[in-house]
């Protein structure tokens, strides 16, 4: 329908709208968000927690001036909670109301068919918008607007929820039994997150476009860490980025994610620490490694980088950081 | 490019990559939308539509790489080292020179032989890929590669090379070219028909890629499904790790499916007069609560004795890779002396903490086994771990070196909890003959089964999470 009235003209406007708001991100991602509005086909988003995923769909709603209607995915998420529901409370209560109404649209009839008749004219009445109670779905569909509609978290949904969803997202129109179908007014981008906790089904896939996001490279890291962190020292940037790098070869049970990258170097420049050499550096640590074990190998990754660095220092400046080299020694 | 990249679906299919027709077709709308230009944005768009699952998507880069840019980017590679020291201007004027030369004396040469001299790389390609496209074969893969060798040259008629080349550096001496230009030519055309040779073998190894199906890998891995624990070399091991970590996924993945139908529970009153609202207060819909379902608390004893140390990894690596399907796991090991080791598997990735607990940190692994004292010891020391919900797992062969058997230690241990399985990874036809007191132990177990093999280790595991 709005082929007319693309979200982008060109992958490379998709990279620089996403940029505009703070969203960093590699030509694949591009590509993929690109085709994804073109093609009109939902977006299944998967990969390691906290690269950002979640903000992607933000940032898409963000920058093509969309509203945002997000799903959050559960365990035992219904229908009724997730596309509409209907108010019967409200129905019934409308019609004990409007008992003596109805009694004046059935006056001077003289059969019961006659009076049915005349209530059946009326039908519009009962039936109709006012009694549904729109979720996200039934939202995005009938949005008039430009709309994102995130799914977050589909993995933790039910494999039912999954299938029913399935028919929305291959004709984006609904079926209301008391009203009638109703079809989408704009075709909303979708965007799907999954943490893969558990496999999609190849059906729905089938319908998605995919996209891995991945940790991103050392280059693009420092970029995010740089465009989110203003004023941010450029060596301090480096020297972050690189232990993460190194911490996620390691084999830990939860690798830190870009979240994590930026929390550490948010406390590190609140607290104003330029230097990782610093003791208090080694209490920041938990803002990445989030199991004892995971945060003794963080400690031992930072140690190893100080002490390079260090050693980098004394072969530049030879005996200016000597008395700083035995300070290190006292220390252990 | 619209039939490559239909028949690139098929060689991701071959590989295992399911991609629909469905998906094929998005691919090609995708990059009628992107477009050609770039090689990333177009590799970026083919992965968007057609691989869906991330455990693919390695294959897809490395058939990506063969299958689109390999061959291009081998001829461009060799093409610009054949110019040697020659800068690029220089090598233009080379170039040039050269193809007056055939111009101008109407050398008759084939298309080979020319698009090699003259570095027409995209009909090289395009050439070396017909090549590659239409014949199979006739030697086996991998069995004689320069038999293969041979037969490409001979269907892309380069037997005649050479003297192709040599009419043509007669044809430049005649015209008068100078000794030392006549050299350089020579010189680069040895290094052109050398080249040619990379190209074919290139050609040929893409080609094997392409054709190498992941039906050997199935066979691997269902032959190690069968293969006995007792002989395992260190490199099945490491397959075998792979293997209960996949099969570790798949368990997961059914337990979703499963669970939901075995949820229905009790009457959920409120739902039920919700929904009767509907039908003016008639209960017409009756609705039921979600079941509680309680995960299992697992307690598992494995013996770490030489016999049975590679079944006891594979259970560790098991049941702790399924933590979230257990609400807890214990894990003991044992030889004669017995320790907890589950603070190991909670702190450490699950490789470290399987090896750190067989390899005898916490237990003398080469004391001799002595079931009876370890289970009277698990009972004076840790009987309280279990309750009602426990069901315990014992790992062993329960050959206890005619030690005294202290089966009234698994009685009472049966006795609290929900269920004892002991599994025994010898033949079942040698248990309780010798020193085995599987008669005596088993006497106590709500479950005994044989466990030789990762296909019966996975069916035991699959029947742990299914109650």
């Amino acid at each position: 329908m709005n082929a007319k009235d693309p979200a982008y003209s060109s992958v490379d406007e998709v990279r620089t709208r996403l940029a505009e708001q703070k969203y960093i991100c590699d030509r694949n991602i591009a590509t993929v968000v690109y085709l994804a509005t073109q093609l009109e086909k939902p977006l299944l988003v998967e990969g390691p927690a906290g690269v950002g995923k979640t903000e992607l769909a933000k940032v898409i709603a963000a920058s093509i001036d969309a509203e945002l209607i997000r799903l959050q995915c559960y365990e035992g998420l219904d229908e009724a909670k997730a596309l509409y529901e209907w108010e019967y409370a409200k129905q019934l209560l409308y019609t004990q109301i409007l008992k003596e109404k109805i009694s004046e649209v059935t006056e001077g009839t003289k059969t019961l068919s006659e009076a049915v008749d005349r209530l059946t004219a009326q039908d519009d009445v009962f039936f109709s918008n006012r009694f549904v109670l729109p979720r996200p779905l039934l939202q995005a569909i009938t949005n008039e607007h430009r709309t994102v509609l995130l799914i977050d978290e589909i993995d933790k949904a039910d494999a039912e929820f999954e299938a029913f969803l399935l028919e929305i997202l291959s004709d984006f129109q609904v079926t209301i039994p008391e009203i009638g179908t109703i079809e989408a007014k704009r075709i909303p981008i979708v965007v799907l997150t999954s943490n893969n906790a558990r496999e999609m089904s190849d059906a729905l896939k089938r319908r998605c476009l995919h996209l891995y996001i991945d940790y991103p490279s050392l280059e693009l890291e420092r970029e995010i860490l740089r465009v989110r962190i203003p004023g941010l020292a450029e060596s301090l940037a480096g020297e972050v980025t690189e232990i993460v790098q190194k911490l996620r070869l390691l084999d830990l049970k939860k690798a830190p994610s870009i979240s994590e990258t930026l929390d550490w170097t948010r406390a590190l420049a609140v607290m104003n620490i330029s230097d990782l050499g610093d003791d208090i550096v080694k209490d920041t640590l938990s803002t990445i490694a989030k199991y004892e074990g995971d945060l003794r190998k963080a400690e031992k990754e930072l140690d190893t980088h100080v002490k390079k660095k260090r050693a980098e220092a004394v072969a530049a400046s030879g005996a200016a950081a000597q008395p700083e080299q035995s300070d290190k020694d006292v220390l252990h | 490019m619209e039939s490559r990249i239909i028949e690139f679906a098929g060689v991701l299919r071959r590989h295992g990559v399911r991609v629909s027709t469905a998906e094929t077709l998005d691919a090609l709308r995708g990059t009628n939308v992107t477009g050609l230009g770039d090689r990333e944005t177009f590799r970026a768009t083919l992965r968007a539509a057609m691989v869906k699952r991330t455990s693919d998507l390695e294959t897809y880069e490395k058939l990506f790489t063969t299958f689109f840019s390999g061959l291009g980017d081998l001829v461009d590679e060799l093409a610009s080292a054949s110019a040697g020291e020659m800068s690029d201007a220089e090598l233009q004027d080379f170039l040039d020179s050269l193809r007056d030369l055939i111009e101008n004396q109407d050398i008759d040469i084939s298309d080979l032989a020319r698009a090699l001299a003259l570095q027409d790389a995209g009909a090289l390609e395009q050439m070396l890929r017909e090549l590659m496209d239409s014949r199979p074969m006739q030697t086996p893969p991998g069995d004689n590669p320069s038999q293969q060798v041979r037969e490409a040259v001979d269907a892309l008629g380069a037997q005649s090379l050479a003297g192709e080349f040599q009419r043509l550096i007669q044809a430049a001496e005649d015209a008068g070219m100078s000794e030392e230009a006549l050299e350089k030519l020579k010189e680069y055309l040895a290094q052109r028909a050398k080249d040619l040779g990379e190209m074919i073998k290139g050609m040929l190894r893409f080609k094997q890629e392409q054709k190498e199906t992941p039906e050997q890998q199935v066979k691997e891995f269902d032959r190690l499904l069968d293969k006995s624990f007792y002989y395992l070399s260190p490199t099945e091991i490491k397959k075998m790790r792979e293997a209960v970590t996949a099969l570790a996924r798949k368990l997961k993945n059914m337990m979703a499916t499963r669970r939901k139908r075995m949820k229905r529970g009790r009457l959920d009153v409120k739902g039920t007069l919700r929904s009767s609202m509907e039908f003016g207060g008639v209960p017409f819909r009756v609705r039921y609560e979600n079941k509680r379902r309680e995960r299992p608390q697992i307690v598992i004893l494995c013996d770490i004795s030489d016999s049975v140390r590679n079944v006891s990894r594979f259970m560790l690596q098991f049941v702790h890779g399924l933590q979230d399907l257990y609400s807890r796991v214990r894990s003991y090991v044992f030889v004669a002396d017995i320790a907890e080791v589950t603070k190991l598997f909670s702190d450490n990735d699950i490789q470290t903490a399987i090896q750190g607990a067989i390899n005898g940190d916490f237990v003398n692994v080469y004391a001799h086994s002595d079931f009876g004292r370890a289970f009277k010891n698990f009972h004076r020391d840790h009987l309280e771990v279990i309750d009602g919900r426990t069901t315990v797992i014992i790992l062993g062969d329960a050959r206890n070196n005619y030690n005294a058997a202290h089966d009234w230690a698994i009685r009472d241990i049966a006795e609290r909890a929900k269920k004892v399985i002991w599994l025994n990874p010898e033949n079942a036809s040698t248990w309780g003959f010798g020193d085995s007191e599987m008669a005596l132990y088993s006497k106590h177990c709500d479950l005994v089964e044989e466990c030789r093999n990762l296909r019966q280790l996975y069916k035991v595991v699959d029947h742990l999470v299914m109650d």
